[in-house]
């Protein structure tokens, strides 16, 4: 028997769990080998001072604030109460169908096969739409450039004309 | 009383019956707390969290099941996970209980000092255990449940456990002779 079948065995060899050949088999190596004994000794003194742990008594208080487990549970539920109460009224129902119907819509477009595609489509749109939007932009500004200008101009118009200068020639 | 009945009380919500199923359990999961965390502080603390977690669970509990069995899973698992997700700041343990060490032994003053010596190396020893090994050595040894408790309460084939526990005291019995080394 070698080292490190013995090793194997040790527990059950300590433990008599051996079968009597492989008790024979173990003892024998025992004999021949300090270094498997040694270990043999520790280990049996290691089992034996574990055994001799006592147990540990919990202290009272532990033991009350144990005992207060349910009632400090209650209290924390009463606390948690009107919130709850609040978020499963009946009112508030449509609201959650509606949100579970966006989710199923946005489960499609994420879960589904193709929802790669279906997602670069979603992009593009969104993108030409913000492009739109720029341009819309951009040509209500130079609108509003030449707005500025046609009424610059129409006021000079009105001021060659004489006609916003009716006080100076009354005087 | 019986325990289901003590558990079909504290699912009606009687406080009677929790204090009942507390001072049967409390010693047991604050024992395996102290041992498991080497500290009275951590003890108290992971006791308290796996009662709590046990008023929770209890609606879930199937009476067909060993009831000790199935907490001492309960307490297994939250000890277990609470080492691994803090287990840099539990490096230390308690210095090995005075009242243990303290202990009459049996064969004469001197076997006690060696006695008393080993205790302390073999408590210390169990910190350089890994938090799986720690368990199974627990439960076996420092408990004293038979393999087939252990196997039932780790949810692990008899095999697996035996060769824990054997691997278990193999590394705590280096862990002695490494010890004695430095002192003598």
């Amino acid at each position: 028997m070698t080292c490190e079948r013995i090793e194997e065995l040790l527990s059950a060899y300590l433990e008599g769990e051996l079968g009597a050949a492989e008790r024979a088999e173990a003892d024998a190596h025992l004999a021949a080998c300090p270094e498997c004994a040694a270990l043999v000794g520790l280990m049996k003194e290691t089992t034996e001072a574990m055994a001799g742990f006592p147990e540990v008594e919990p202290s009272p208080v532990l033991l009350s604030s144990l005992y207060a487990i349910p009632a400090a549970k209650s209290e924390k539920r009463k606390l948690f109460r009107p919130a709850f109460d609040w978020l499963t009224r009946p009112a508030l129902q449509p609201v959650y169908a509606a949100f579970t119907v966006l989710l199923i819509a946005l489960s499609f477009v994420l879960f589904h096969p193709e929802g790669r595609g279906i997602r670069k489509q979603i992009n593009v749109k969104f993108h030409r739409g913000v492009g739109t939007v720029e341009k819309l932009y951009a040509e209500a500004g130079s609108i509003k450039g030449e707005i500025g200008t046609l009424t610059g101009s129409v006021v000079k118009s009105f001021n060659s004309l004489g006609l916003l200068r009716g006080d100076e020639k009354k005087q | 009383m019986d325990l289901d009945t003590v558990i079909r009380e504290c699912l009606a919500g009687s406080q009677g019956a929790w204090e009942t199923l507390v001072n049967t359990f409390a010693k047991r999961i604050f024992n395996m707390a102290y041992q498991f965390s080497g500290s009275r502080q951590e003890a108290e603390d992971r006791t308290q969290e796996v009662f709590l977690k046990l008023h929770g669970a209890l609606p879930k509990y199937d009476f067909g099941k060993n009831f000790t069995a199935w907490l001492l899973t309960l307490a297994k698992n939250h000890l277990i996970d609470d080492y691994r997700r803090t287990k840099w700041e539990k490096t230390q343990r308690d210095d090995f209980d005075d009242r243990v060490l303290a202990q009459p032994a049996h064969d004469g003053p001197e076997t006690s000092l060696v006695e008393k010596e080993t205790k302390a190396f073999v408590w210390e020893g169990l910190n350089r255990l890994s938090a799986d090994m720690r368990m199974v050595i627990l439960l076996r040894d420092l408990q004293g449940k038979s393999y087939e408790e252990v196997a039932e309460i780790l949810s692990l084939p008899l095999g697996t456990v035996k060769s824990r526990v054997n691997r278990a005291r193999i590394q705590l019995a280096q862990v002695l002779r490494e010890c004695r080394g430095v002192t003598s």
